[in-house]
């Protein structure tokens, strides 16, 4: 499928900012089923240095400073990419079963299962706790298909866990989205993630867009009308899968992913520090999907 | 050959022991120690020495450890300053017995370091690279993905030439078999090479004989090769490289080195709030603008250097350092990332990294290290807990090594829970015997642990190592755990070459050095200059509140007693000097009746502003900060001010009666002496010229308060006789004026010699000159126009308006009980004074905004 994406950004400050420096992820990257046709980012006021390099993770980071005082801050990012479903072959019922996989993460040697441990460990907003590990446990059964098991827990975090866009901030430890089952798709996401840690698999974050135009005959997809997020899997030899909590489902041709790392925290769309600006800044994001 | 131990006593003295003769007897408790083979001889290399120090004795030895301590103190050699808001900065500690290596182990230590320095050059470069060490199955994942020290924004940062790191320090120790065995590496920014250059420097003063015949390798080309490494990885060589040190700040437990090796080095000494990056650069805020950094030496830890990518809440970086870093627009030495090499995992790996990177083992051992990661060394931590130490894998705030023998259960429990939960975190490592150094305590040598640090720095295509480093022993003969912060004493560290060495060109390299400096002293970050500024005036405020405390002091408890007027008048003028309202004005009588305890909470109360205490606290604060200008002689002075501002408590016991002589004198005579020395010592630049404006400021403004308040009030003749040479007493010209005029006290004459009189340095007029010739100077931009900038509008008014006054009318135009046109003048000279200040300020001084992060995390703490 190929889309058009608008992501506009706008914060509106009390005071003014005398300049400020700042780094976006915003801009789709490639994987192995999605590419970048051509991707953009603009800034208003004008910046007066930026650039764009791929970061630890692969994704697109542009860095940007601006020098001009300003009491307002638009950031565009302007995108063509084409996608296509994960693996279309793939059987969630066939594959590696959980004890291999864990056997196989265990001791083998080969480069991209040496190189998945990383993400089996904590990071700054993911912990593998005992209470997800108890959360997770009845999904998990070592003889049956590792994927079947994330698929299973997947569908019990869809059901168990309440989607209510008011109830979280950015930042919500997992174990309160835990207590309180509700959360935004950034909380469903974390939670899986600690829940696959915690099992010993390891698990990434991966932020981008849904298209949320309902498909002729389907039901309309709950997505944000902003960004979205989702989590990607590792069952060694056979690669990183996609699912997302959200909405159930795999992630398929209309999850558009800008960037992966550990947790939110690797991939936060816009991050920086700003001089002046008062207290509480205003943020509106507007974020628009086309197909073409 | 060894010597025989029991011949020593011959070899110098000719057979007669002296009384107090410091000898150092084999110790068969000791099981081993640097002076002795096992069986008792002396090993060669340390006959001489301790000759020497058998032949100078104890008494002797303990002047000259008492000459050293004042010579640190002197050079503001301090570790550990201000770790909380009162408690005094510890003077660095330094135990005269050198530590002694021969030159033929030394050459081979030194191999063994310079290659384990290539390796780890090595290792940074594969895990910010291609992390062909994980790829390959070298070491395991965890080893590097659980560590925090792993920065994942400096991925692909790589400097310009061969090494990534730059300096590398190892702390080391004897094993069982005597062999030197690494303990831990330092990479992030390694701290004490200034320490053993100071520690040289004193034994070089302190025993300056015996230095010069032992033959000690000198420690100068490692500071040239470190200098000559900095300037050579600056990204535009064609012009002269600026090259700065980045510092936490006053506050660092290692402040004193930062300034002491930028001062060596000839580099300028910022902290973050001095640099800003704009359009891609990073650049020093001056006085004279911005001016472009190309290399900066590092002693902030990494993941404080950039609050855009690395730790969010610091106030310790500098915001999008990293990303100018990246393109290669400043380098930072060591990189942003090198913390991760003290990761204690690797010593673990070592031997395999070494095969994998280098071909081949490592000739120096590192203590044998165990990991919770692996579950076979796991087992070996749990079943052999009292024989280890126990190693957080991550130094950060609050962690530290735990000795699992000295435990109680319940935290010997909570430490197993906590290594089962979080296995990855920990390493153990066996409880090593350090060798022992003879070390001077309490009048006598006693054998006492060591450790050694050594400094290797990147030079062209290999490392140079520092012929030496800095020991330190433990305060106890039993103490396991050697380090500053437990107390324990360094030593300089002789390799002893077996022939005199080539002299290096020591004078030489100062030389040039300083002159650098001199020419760029323009461009001292505005921070210091700031802080210059307000000792001056912090200095001048103290001591003006200071005199005419004196003076009230005196005169309250004089033979003569004064009329009540006089001494409301006086009163209220120690609370408008010192700006300690509502103190004395317009206080009822009962408070004027007794003002000893709210004159003696002027002095000392370090709660209100204003007070002697609160603005010499201010003053020394401000030269912690720009210590780097002070020379030693008025590093010496604040000490004094120090000492006495300790003692001030213990000195106003006597109550206000003596308080003038035993309190306020000796504050007095030490304030005199730094503005004395402020003016000889200082070189006369930019730097010196903001201090004295500041000085000049404040002298002015508190010299118009004190004729203000007790000429401006009309009162009968012999109340301002009195009233008058309170004044002058204060002022220090009752001597010149008696001099000059002989006469009774007069109006006239005393105004004209504290306000017109340019000979009189404490007149008001002699103020606003010299302010008026610095103004001149300072760094301006190139102006075509004639008008008058505003200060210098201001300052011509205020040298108008004294030249035209008229005496007779200052003195004799009164109304209501004032001396009305005095008055006029004189609130009009403060208020042009003060705008004077705001100006300055304004121009020159960096006045920051204060910053947040777009995107609060509470989480990245952690990260």
């Amino acid at each position: 499928m190929k889309y058009r994406i608008k992501h506009i950004t706008e914060y509106l400050y009390a005071n003014r900012v005398s300049h400020c420096y700042n780094v976006a992820h915003m801009n789709p990257r490639n994987t192995l089923r999605q590419k970048c046709l051509s991707a953009r980012v603009s800034v208003s006021p004008a910046t007066s240095h930026a650039s764009k390099r791929e970061d630890y993770f692969g994704n697109t980071a542009y860095h940007f400073e601006i020098q001009r005082p300003h009491k307002k801050l638009i950031i565009t990012a302007e995108s063509e990419v084409n996608t296509d479903p994960q693996h279309s072959k793939l059987k969630l019922d066939f594959g590696l079963s959980c004890a291999q996989a864990r056997e196989l993460l265990r001791t083998s040697t080969q480069a991209d299962v040496l190189l998945s441990r990383e993400f089996l460990l904590d990071s700054s907003m993911v912990k593998a706790l005992p209470a997800l590990r108890d959360y997770a446990g009845p999904s998990f059964q070592e003889d049956r298909p590792l994927l079947s098991c994330v698929q299973d827990l997947t569908h019990r975090i869809f059901t168990d866990f309440k989607y209510c866009p008011e109830s979280t901030t950015v930042a919500t430890p997992v174990l309160e989205v835990l207590e309180k089952r509700k959360g935004v798709c950034q909380d469903f996401a974390h939670l899986e993630i600690g829940c696959l840690r915690a099992m010993g698999f390891p698990a990434k974050y991966v932020s981008g867009y849904i298209e949320t135009l309902p498909p002729p005959g389907q039901e309309k997809l709950v997505g944000t009308d902003a960004s979205h997020a989702w989590i990607s899997v590792y069952s060694p030899t056979e690669g990183w899968f996609e699912f997302d909590p959200t909405n159930d489902c795999l992630a398929g041709e209309q999850h558009i992913i800008t960037a992966w790392g550990r947790d939110y925290f690797d991939v936060t769309p816009l991050r920086g520090v700003i001089f002046g600006g008062g207290e509480n800044p205003v943020l509106n994001i507007s974020v628009d999907v086309a197909r073409i | 050959m060894p010597v025989s131990h029991q011949s020593q006593s011959s070899s110098q003295s000719q057979g007669t022991i002296r009384q107090d003769a410091l000898s150092y007897p084999f110790d068969t408790q000791v099981r081993l120690d640097e002076v002795y083979t096992r069986d008792g001889q002396v090993r060669e290399h340390w006959q001489y020495v301790l000759d020497s120090l058998q032949s100078l004795g104890n008494q002797a030895f303990a002047e000259r450890q008492e000459k050293a301590l004042r010579i640190l103190r002197d050079d503001g050699a301090t570790y550990n300053i201000y770790s909380e808001q009162n408690s005094p900065s510890r003077t660095w500690g330094l135990d005269l017995v050198p530590a002694l290596i021969s030159s033929e182990e030394w050459a081979s230590i030194e191999a063994g370091l310079l290659e384990r320095a290539e390796l780890f050059n090595l290792i940074l470069k594969d895990l910010y690279g291609p992390r062909e060490l994980i790829r390959k199955g070298v070491i395991p994942p965890e080893a590097l993905f659980a560590h925090r020290g792993f920065l994942r924004a400096c991925q692909n940062l790589s400097l310009p030439g061969e090494h990534d790191l730059i300096l590398h320090a190892v702390d080391m120790m004897r094993d069982d078999q005597g062999n030197m065995c690494v303990m831990t590496d330092r990479t992030q920014s390694p701290s004490g090479a200034g320490y053993a250059l100071e520690n040289r420097t004193v034994m070089s003063r302190v025993l300056p004989s015996l230095f010069r015949d032992s033959q000690v390798h000198r420690l100068a080309a490692f500071f040239q090769k470190l200098r000559a490494k900095l300037n050579s990885l600056a990204p535009n060589l064609e012009k002269q490289p600026r090259v700065v040190v980045l510092t936490p700040g006053a506050h660092n437990e290692t402040y004193f080195e930062h300034a002491y090796i930028a001062n060596y080095l000839g580099l300028d000494l910022v902290q973050s709030g001095d640099l800003v990056v704009r359009n891609g650069y990073v650049w020093m805020k001056s006085l004279d603008g911005l001016t472009r950094v190309d290399v900066i030496l590092r002693r902030v830890d990494d993941w404080y250097c950039d609050p855009v990518e690395l730790r969010s809440d610091s106030q310790l970086g500098v915001a999008n350092l990293l990303e100018v870093v990246r393109a290669g627009h400043v380098i930072i030495a060591n990189p942003l990332g090198s913390g991760v090499l003290e990761n204690p995992v690797f010593l673990k790996y070592l031997p395999q990294m070494a095969k994998a990177l280098l071909g081949r083992e490592l000739r120096l051992q590192s203590v044998n290290t165990y990991w919770g990661g692996d579950p076979k060394d796991a087992e070996y931590i749990q079943n052999n807990l009292d024989q280890l130490v126990i190693k957080p894998i991550f130094r950060g705030n609050g962690t530290r090594s735990v000795i699992t023998s000295e435990l109680t259960a319940n935290q010997r429990k909570d430490m197993l829970t906590l290594m089962r939960e979080r296995p990855l975190e920990f390493v153990a490592q066996p409880m090593l015997q350090a060798s022992h150094l003879p070390s001077f305590v309490n009048g006598e040598l006693k054998p006492r642990p060591a450790l050694l640090r050594t400094f290797a720095v990147a030079s062209d295509t290999s490392y140079m190592l520092m012929p030496g480093g800095l020991t330190r022993v433990a305060v106890e003969s039993s103490s396991f755990i050697i380090s500053n912060q437990t107390g324990s004493l360094s030593k300089d560290t002789w390799v002893i070459a077996s022939e005199p060495e080539r002299k290096l060109d020591l004078d030489e390299m100062h030389e040039t050095l300083l002159s650098s400096r001199d020419q760029e002293l323009i461009s001292l970050p505005s921070r210091v200059v700031e802080n210059l500024f307000w000792m001056g005036r912090y200095a001048e405020r103290a001591e003006a509140s200071l005199r005419i405390l004196r003076t009230v002091f005196m005169l309250l408890n004089g033979e003569e007693s004064i009329s009540d007027t006089c001494r409301r008048i006086l009163l209220s003028a120690v609370t408008e000097v010192s700006s300690t309202h509502p103190g004395f004005v317009d206080a009822p009588d009962s408070l004027i009746a007794s003002p000893d305890e709210e004159l003696l909470l002027v002095v000392r109360d370090a709660d209100r502003l204003g007070s002697v205490r609160s603005n010499l606290n201010a003053m020394l604060f401000c030269s912690d900060e720009s210590k780097e200008l002070l020379s030693s002689d008025t590093l010496r002075v604040i000490n004094d001010i120090r000492d006495a501002l300790n003692e001030l408590d213990t000195a106003l016991q006597g109550g206000l009666a003596s308080a003038p002589e035993e309190a306020l004198d000796p504050l007095v005579t030490a304030l005199m002496a730094l503005s004395g020395l402020s003016h000889e010592s200082m070189v006369h630049g930019v730097g010196w010229r903001f201090m004295e404006m500041g000085r000049r400021l404040e002298r002015g403004t508190q010299t118009a308060n004190i004729i203000r308040e007790l000429l401006v009030p009309e009162v009968n003749p012999s109340d301002q006789q009195v009233l008058i040479e309170a004044m002058l007493l204060t002022m220090e010209t009752l001597i010149s004026y008696r001099r000059r005029y002989r006469a009774r006290m007069g109006v006239q004459s005393s105004l004209d010699l504290v306000m017109m009189d340019t000979s009189n340095p404490r007149s008001l007029l002699y103020q606003i000159d010299k302010l008026a010739e610095h103004i001149q100077h300072l760094p301006k931009a190139p102006d075509n126009r004639h008008e008058l900038a505003t200060e210098e509008r201001a300052i011509l008014e205020a040298q108008t308006s004294i030249r035209l006054s008229l005496l007779t009318e200052l003195s004799n135009v009164r109304d209501e009980g004032q001396r009305k046109m005095l008055l006029a003048c004189l609130d009009r000279l403060s208020e042009l004074l003060g705008t004077m200040s705001n100006l300055i300020t304004d121009k020159y001084f960096d006045h920051r905004e204060t910053s947040h992060q777009l995107v609060r995390s509470t989480w990245d703490t952690a990260q």
